[in-house]
């Protein structure tokens, strides 16, 4: 089988709501909220074909419960397996919460557009992350760590509530002590132990020096920290067209047909959830 | 394309043969004041004459609620839900419904293909009949009110007779086998161009559709112009209900009975809900009812014209009956329209038009 896309569904004839069974093979609890679940597809062929870029998405499926859409944090790289960064909100993300390795869940995907990544090579990135945005970004960021030498300077920008909250700690600790990334982290709320910055994330790029020419940017956290990061980028001369966000909408069906994901004109599913600034602005409601 | 001519009364031998060659007839008959899209036992059920129904013919191609897939809980194994479809003809359809499934079938046999919707698409047979403006229809403003392809066999009423045009190999057959046709003459050309004009005629009201896309746009945030028109929408998700072209679904799951098996399926949802567009931590993107008004014709006006390079409105009128606050496509269209003369007229524009119509 060719790789999962909706061309091969089509040639296939295959039912697209139908997912692949799929076994929770490690599961390692990162916040009293947030939990991070590796996951195997059980067909070997399905397997082999799953490709996608960072930023695409699947849609998990608890049978019995029903689907969510949740981006895909591991590297594209990281063979045989996928990894979901999972925050409990509802009956979903909660019944995910309940399960143990072995058990079995479903996944249809990869759907959507993720980050330009063959764009973004032979550049300087700066990337930031507003709380459980890092799970999409976590994807770029590993894919970057994969290609380093593919990049310049590569810029990343944490925040977070409090320490307490910053997801994939330890390895960013690693990251920043190995110097394979210049790695900001900063927190709203620090305690007794903290040592890094305090304050909003916009705050980090007062000394910070961008080739604007030279530099993409992708920033993935709540909408309302959108507009003020792309502010700080673009009095950096950034263009908006050069920076990259992700968007959440509702979700049920992932492949342009339900209408709950529209965003303006189009789909999020289908012709996001990663949009250019510029595409961003354009479309009605985005921001 | 080939055309013939039937007397009316060989409706019933259409019927027959229709009956014979498909699991169900369904069309048009009446139902109290009102007319219904309905599974038909005798020809003398079916009304041609009708001039709406409540519930569209699409629904026979999208149904209400849908099963997408069967699923094994603990195994995770998942099968394509039996099929339950039976061949069926539908006969009856305007052009405006016609228009709308050929419109539902860019975005369900679009780059992923709804199989439900295919296996129901490839199993319809489709007769169409002409139609007759009346009060609320605007299909004119849409172009949908012709028809030249997504049915099989089309019927216009030549008032003691019907003009077949046959677009498919089984239409054909079926015309040769029970009807007794004879080829179009001279008459029977005037016939149908006077009939024509006299349809073209019959429509008392035009919206108003110059740069409309545009000008939805550049209105999107005249908060009080959405107020005006979409605060007292009561969010019944009547009008979706109701209109052809509206397709968004919800999924769900239910578990059998075991506990270890179970199905999921979709059912009609409507933007105009509250919940439709609503994110975790009760993050809201549509939270107004006015905004959510607004949406729903930015879709159907910009978004789906935007996307596929078509308006999601056929004309056909159905929620302008179906709501019960007035609420409709053409009022939409009305006050973007006034909104914008009412702009030009300020700047004084308007003052130099009135000045050269002296
Ligand atoms: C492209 C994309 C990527 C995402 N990536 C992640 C991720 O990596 N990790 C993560 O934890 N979450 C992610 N989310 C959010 C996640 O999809 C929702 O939190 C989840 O769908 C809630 O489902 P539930 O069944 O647990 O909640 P529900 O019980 O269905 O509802 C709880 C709340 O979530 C809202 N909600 C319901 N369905 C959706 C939906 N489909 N999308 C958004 N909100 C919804 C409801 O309105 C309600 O307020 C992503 C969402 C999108 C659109
Ligand atoms: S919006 Fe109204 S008039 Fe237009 S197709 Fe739908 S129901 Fe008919
Ligand atoms: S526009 Fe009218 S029919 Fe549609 S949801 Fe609002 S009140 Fe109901
Ligand atoms: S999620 Fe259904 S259209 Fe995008």
């Amino acid at each position: 089988m060719s790789a999962l896309t909706a061309k091969a569904y089509r040639e296939l004839g295959a039912n697209p709501y139908r997912p692949w069974p799929a076994r929770i093979t490690s599961i390692t609890e990162l916040t009293p909220k947030e939990t991070l679940f590796e996951l195997r597809l059980i067909d070997k062929n399905v397997r082999d074909a799953f490709e996608f870029t960072a930023g695409q998405f699947v849609e998990l499926s608890i049978f019995g419960v029903g689907e969510a859409p949740i981006s895909i944090s591991s590297a594209p790289s990281k063979q045989g397996f996928i990894e979901l960064c999972i925050r409990k909100t509802g009956s979903v993300t909660n019944a995910i919460h309940r399960m143990r390795c072995g058990d079995v869940v479903g996944l249809r995907g990869p759907f959507g557009r993720g980050f330009p990544f063959e764009k973004m090579m032979g550049h300087d990135v700066v990337l930031v992350a507003g709380g459980l945005g890092i799970a999409p970004l976590k994807s770029l960021i590993n894919h970057i760590h994969d290609e380093r030498h593919a990049f310049g300077k590569v810029t990343i920008l944490l925040g977070a509530r409090n320490p307490s909250e910053i997801l994939f700690r330890q390895e960013f600790d690693m990251w920043r002590h190995r110097q394979d990334f210049d790695l900001i982290m900063t927190v709203d709320q620090p305690d007794s132990v903290w040592d890094g910055e305090v304050g909003l994330v916009t705050r980090l790029f007062t000394d910070l020096e961008i080739d604007p020419g030279n530099t993409y940017g992708a920033i993935c956290g709540p909408p309302v920290m959108y507009p003020f990061v792309v502010e700080e980028m673009r009095k950096k001369d950034l263009n908006v067209d050069r920076i990259y966000v992700s968007i959440e909408r509702r979700m049920k069906c992932g492949i342009g047909m339900c209408g709950h994901c529209a965003v303006g004109h189009q789909y999020t599913c289908i012709e996001g959830p990663v949009f250019s600034y510029w595409e961003a602005l354009n479309l009605e409601e985005a921001l | 394309m080939i055309y013939k001519i039937i007397a009316k009364q060989a409706i019933e031998d259409l019927f027959k043969g229709l009956q014979e060659n498909y699991d169900e007839v369904a069309g048009p008959r009446a139902c109290g004041p009102a007319f219904v899209f309905d599974k038909l036992q005798h020809a003398c059920e079916l009304r041609l004459d009708y001039e709406s129904t409540i519930l569209p013919p699409t629904k026979y191609f999208l149904a209400p609620t849908e099963r997408l897939m069967r699923f094994n809980r603990v195994t995770g194994e998942s099968y394509d839900s039996e099929p339950v479809q039976t061949s069926r003809a539908i006969i009856g359809m305007h052009p405006c419904d016609i228009n709308a499934v050929l419109l539902l079938d860019e975005i369900f046999l679009g780059d992923f293909i709804d199989p439900h919707y295919a296996a129901a698409r490839k199993s319809t047979f489709i007769i169409g009949t002409s139609c007759m403006p009346t009060v609320g229809h605007i299909c004119n403003a849409f172009g949908t009110d012709e028809i030249h392809r997504g049915f099989d066999l089309f019927l216009t009423d030549l008032d003691d007779r019907y003009l077949l045009s046959c677009r498919s190999v089984p239409a054909l057959e079926l015309v040769d086998k029970y009807l007794a046709a004879s080829d179009p003459t001279a008459k029977d050309i005037d016939d149908f161009q006077e009939r024509t004009k006299r349809f073209k005629d019959a429509f008392t009201f035009t919206p108003n559709m110059d740069q409309l896309p545009l000008l939805y746009g550049a209105k999107y945030n005249d908060e009080q112009l959405w107020k005006d028109v979409g605060d007292d929408c009561l969010c019944c998700g009547a009008c979706a209900a109701v209109c052809p072209v509206c397709y968004c679904f919800d999924v769900c799951d239910k578990l059998d009975a075991s506990g270890q098996t179970g199905l999921r399926y979709r059912s009609w949802d409507s933007c105009l809900k509250s919940e439709f567009a609503e994110v975790a931590h009760n993050h809201n993107f549509r939270p107004t009812r006015a905004s959510r008004v607004r949406y729903r014709f930015y879709h159907k006006f910009v978004g789906n014209f935007s996307r596929q390079g078509k308006m999601l409105c056929v004309g056909c009128g159905r929620c302008m009956r179906a709501c019960k606050v007035n609420i409709t496509p053409a009022r939409i269209i009305g006050a973007l329209q006034q909104s914008q003369i009412d702009k030009e007229d300020a700047t004084g524009d308007g003052i130099e038009k009135a000045d050269d119509a002296e």
